[in-house]
């Protein structure tokens, strides 16, 4: 059936399939993989902002290893999908739920949950910092309940926690939205039958739910694990352009915007750390997509 | 038929070969600056407009009219990603004709040939500043002056005396020295069970200047403030933190959280300018009341002054007006008319002695102002000018790292000069 | 068969908004205590998710005088006034720098909402050779660290002579690697059925993609307008490094002055965040209807 309409679409419009993705595949190419591409290239140079620089072969990947830096960027990058991708996954998909149901006024809730999406990254750190500032709202509720202040944005691993649930929170209705256009497919017959033969809630949830969202669970699963680990605006804007105290919280995107950018930029060992960031993020992916395949199976 | 594979090889080297010529648009632009004064310029200012629309486009309308057929386009630029920009322009070829810049920022510049040189280009107009000023903008290693020094700034040390007070200091006897400024600290930690720091920062480079350390050596090729001066007043702070006289957050402080600390009474001192007086007194009226100034404390007989430069691209295509218009911004007149704009200080000669600079009548402005203009006129930038945005990143967390105890302060600034050292060889 | 056909007369019944008893998508009573759980749920959310932009907006309404770091908080303003507006409208030119964004993102959404679509529908409907190579290049697109590759993107932007304009600003991002393949997904499930039926009545490639698989994922494409309306909003970097020339800056540069210049003061840092903010709010409040329903919609029951 398929094979046949297709060699003869290919007969009616030979250019057909190539003129549909021409324009994202132009777009793409000229200013994603092209100018990644002299990224990847510059990794074996020692170019800097205004100087050229020279072909040092594996130079920079070496400096790497050695560069304490380095191996803080990659701890935090990786803390962080290890510690956001799990909420992400798991909490909008509850959301979805919450608000799936048609009951009076769930349209408000629904835009309303959709806000922090909205609003710009800049402006929700923005929001945030203030939050949680040593005087701000979250502190002093604290202290009116008599728990005391609490150095949010003071102590390395508080910082990095609390961009994370900034992350989350910014997260959730986003992937709310994803998860809403995937209940809408499971077939309410399924939730019947099984609402017939007695199961309740929570069987419902795992017997009838999950498995009919899997697939996007799993594409949730990606997208967010990728977006952790390049990290770079939350963590910037909370602990501050050097990372938070002695640059703990630095990520490996904020490295990379730290050592590559400003007019004395290495940008041959800034392209190296990109290219890290690079392999680690394909690795995660297809990590992600082995573990749905043998979940399938 | 399909469309093949070579194909779309073809069509992606065809997008992709234009573009992949690097940029450094080098034409046009010469360093001789004697020819006629015409022409289109760009003029680029750093996070000006907001509050001096007005005074800059008169400015560039009074240059027009005095040249006739020159015209300047000014762009202004928010202070965040100030650097990125210029990097992102210079990297590209597309930097304006004239440019507002810190020492800092012209040292890449120059090394890079986008600075004109203005000891050949303008050197008759060297006179007219003050010395020190115009060798701000000198590079170690390097002949010649790459920028017209602009406007300077200082400051005096700004204190709480109500908490001063309340912590059993004497508020109208403030600290002189850096050692009565930590012992007052050290006092009003323990008074206040630590609920009160007295400082707000972590020591940058500057601060290890005033305090006496030798930076960098004479040929300005290594960076040396590891030296016993830079560990003694690194073991102090350290000292402090631990007492809590030294704010807990100031790991992560920056100028704007400090400032809002000492607002909010979390913090005794301040060091600030003129500028900050009127912020006071409007946002926080009450302590406007019970503020003290008292002079910046300095080890060497110099306070540390914060300088700002203009400088010329020489790919510039009309190289007399851009060159004239920087000098035009810069010469005593329009510093002085700015100077009474904002509270800042020009960087030409004699300009201090106006009786702006120098005559109290009575108010705290005009008392910081004359103090501040006093100070000046030995004043030294310490910061030095190679010491570039990812060599402060070092020194702030190898300091951190001292402050919480992972490291000794000698190891730490060991590690500090080791890194800022590799990374000067690597600016080359 | 004998549950299905149970389950279609309860859903049969019409769900009127006047209908006395709240019931549920099914037509099925919910019980009150259920439903009293649910608006408790929903109402936690809704403190959490709303609660920080009404707290920055009680704080930008607070006047000079107003201590703002009171402990307990103040949640409402004593004396609410619209001064600390009126000087972040007086310091930058709010409304130019809101109206480049506008042109910005609204050239984003035609560009993305087109350009994903076509390039979407090709990757999951078409079969030529390459097609895999093609979904890969936009997979690895995605997975590029923007904050790497930004000044190779800017010198690629020079030499096409579209530094400091506002199309460039827009085109790097016009089609961006994630609405496609977000599309590839949205056209994958639509069952292949019903194009092979309009194939059947002679429908070329276009008509299909227009009048059959267009119409099917309109959910799928409000979402990407949405994205693409917000990610060109939200961007700051990029626009900072392509534009120099004031009267073509975004308001997300132009907001930035506000810290430069008012840094310390929290009330005017707030009201300029609200006014960066208010737009958006406002636009999405006015398009959730169609964009809810399109998620609904978007997919096609089987």
């Amino acid at each position: 059936m398929a094979s046949s309409t297709v060699s003869r679409v290919r007969r009616q419009l030979p250019t057909g399939p190539w003129l549909f993705a021409a324009p994202g595949l132009l777009i793409t190419g000229a200013f994603i993989l092209y100018p990644f591409v002299s990224t990847v290239v510059n990794a074996f140079t020692d170019r800097r902002t205004l100087i050229p620089g020279e072909f040092v072969g594996l130079a920079n990947f070496r400096e790497l290893l050695g560069d304490d830096m380095f191996w803080i960027g990659l701890r935090n990058s990786t803390l962080y999908v290890v510690g956001v991708v799990p909420a992400l996954v798991i909490l909008p998909l509850l959301l979805a739920l919450l608000v799936q149901k048609n009951i009076p006024g769930i349209t408000f809730f629904r835009s309303a949950f959709y806000t922090p999406v909205v609003a710009s990254i800049v402006v929700v750190g923005l929001i945030w910092v203030w939050l949680l500032d040593e005087r701000g709202l979250v502190n002093s509720l604290l202290e009116t309940i008599g728990v005391g202040r609490v150095g949010f944005l003071s102590d390395q691993w508080l910082l990095l926690l609390s961009a994370m649930a900034v992350t989350v929170w910014k997260g959730l209705g986003y992937y709310m939205i994803i998860y809403l256009a995937a209940l809408a497919n499971v077939p309410r017959e399924l939730h019947e039958a099984a609402a017939v033969d007695g199961a309740g809630a929570i069987r419902r949830f795992l017997t009838v739910t999950v498995p009919a969202v899997r697939s996007t669970m799993v594409l949730v699963g990606a997208l967010s694990s990728v977006a952790a680990f390049k990290v770079f605006s939350e963590v910037y804007l909370m602990a501050g352009p050097s990372g938070g105290p002695a640059g703990e919280d630095t990520t490996l995107v904020m490295l990379v915007q730290r050592t590559g950018t400003g007019l004395t930029g290495r940008v041959g060992y800034a392209s190296a750390i990109s290219v890290v960031v690079f392999v680690v993020t394909v690795a995660l992916m297809l990590l992600v997509l082995r573990a749905d395949r043998r979940d399938e199976s | 038929m399909p469309v093949s594979r070579r194909t779309f090889a073809a069509a992606a080297v065809c997008v992709v070969l234009p573009l992949s010529g690097c940029g450094s648009g080098s034409e046009g632009g010469s360093s001789d600056a004697s020819g006629r004064i015409e022409g289109d310029i760009t003029f680029q200012t750093w996070n000006l407009r907001a509050n001096f629309k007005d005074y800059f486009e008169g400015l560039n309308a009074d240059f027009e009219k005095k040249y006739p057929g020159t015209n300047v386009k000014w762009i202004d630029q928010p202070a965040e990603g100030y650097a990125d920009k210029i990097s992102a322009d210079a990297a590209g070829g597309t930097l304006p004709d004239v440019v507002n810049v810190s020492p800092d920022l012209v040292a890449p510049l120059a090394k890079a040939g986008l600075a004109l040189d203005l000891d050949k280009a303008a050197g008759k107009y060297k006179k007219e500043y003050l010395q020190g000023a115009w060798a701000s903008h000198q590079i170690p290693g390097m002949t010649g002056t790459y920028a017209f020094p602009w406007y300077l700034n200082t400051g005096p040390l700004f204190y709480n005396k109500t908490l001063f007070k309340e912590a059993g200091l004497d508020p109208e006897q403030p600290p002189k020295t850096y050692d009565e400024v930590f012992d007052a600290a050290l006092k009003m930690a323990k008074e206040t069970d630590g609920k009160v720091a007295t400082l707000a920062n972590v020591p940058t480079i500057e601060d290890f200047g005033r305090y006496g350390v030798e930076l960098m050596n004479k040929e300005g090729t290594a960076f040396t403030f590891n030296d016993t001066k830079g560990v003694e007043l690194l073991t102090k702070y350290k000292e402090l933190y631990d007492a809590k006289a030294l704010d807990p957050q100031a790991l992560t402080a920056t100028p704007e959280s400090s400032g809002k600390k000492f607002l909010t009474g979390a913090v005794a001192m301040n060091p600030g300018s003129a500028l900050d007086l009127g912020n006071f007194k409007k946002q926080a009226p009450n302590l406007y009341k019970n503020i003290g100034i008292t002079d910046q404390i300095t080890s060497t007989g110099h306070v540390n002054m914060y300088v700002m430069g203009v400088m010329v691209n020489p790919q510039t295509k009309h190289t007399p007006a851009a060159v004239a218009f920087a000098h035009y911004v810069t010469d005593a007149e329009h510093q002085m008319s700015f100077a009474k704009q904002v509270a800042i200080f020009p960087s030409t000669a004699g300009s201090l002695d106006d009786p702006y600079f120098t005559k109290e009548d009575g108010t705290d402005e005009t008392r910081v102002r004359v103090a501040a203009a006093k100070s000046l006129k030995n004043a030294v930038n310490y910061t030095p000018v190679l010491f570039s945005e990812q060599m402060k990143t070092e020194l702030r967390n190898e300091v951190a790292k001292a402050l919480q105890g992972k490291e000794s302060p000698k190891q730490a600034l060991d590690n500090a000069v080791e890194a800022c050292n590799r990374l000067l060889q690597q600016q080359g | 068969m004998s549950v299905m056909e149970k389950v279609r007369q309860t859903t049969a019944k019409p769900t009127t908004a006047r209908e006395p008893r709240v019931t549920d998508e099914h037509g099925r009573r919910i019980r009150v205590w259920e439903l009293a759980l649910r608006y408790l749920l929903l109402l936690a959310v809704l403190a959490l998710t709303v609660g920080p932009f009404l707290w920055q907006l009680s704080t930008s309404l607070k006047g000079p005088t107003e201590d703002i770091f009171s402990s307990p908080p103040k949640f409402l303003p004593s004396d609410p006034t619209l001064h600390n507006y009126k000087r972040v409208a007086d310091t930058i030119p709010v409304w130019d720098y809101a109206l480049n964004s506008l042109k910005v993102a609204t050239a984003n959404v035609v560009t993305n909402c087109v350009g994903a679509a076509l390039a979407g529908y090709a990757l999951a409907r078409l079969r030529y050779r390459g097609r895999r190579v093609a979904t890969l290049v936009f997979i690895l697109a995605m997975l590029v660290p923007v904050e790497g590759i930004i000044i190779a993107q800017f010198t690629t932007m020079r030499e096409l002579g579209l530094n400091n304009t506002l199309v460039g600003v827009v085109l790097p991002g016009s089609i961006s690697a994630l609405n496609v393949l977000l599309m590839r997904n949205a056209f994958l499930n639509l069952p292949y059925e019903i194009e092979e039926a309009a194939y059947v009545d002679g429908a070329n490639v276009w008509q299909r993609f227009l009048r059959i698989a267009l119409p099917s994922v309109k959910g799928t494409v409000a979402v990407v307008a949405i994205f693409a309306f917000m990610g060109a909003w939200d961007d700051f970097l990029w626009p900072l490094i392509v534009l120099s020339d004031p009267s073509k800056f975004t308001l997300t540069i132009g907001l930035n002055y506000l810290h430069g210049t008012f840094a310390g003061d929290e009330r005017l840092v707030a009201a300029g965040t609200i006014i960066a903010v208010a737009p958006l709010i406002a636009l999405f409040a006015c398009l959730q209807r169609y964009f809810f329903r399109g998620v609904g919609e978007g997919a096609v029951k089987g």
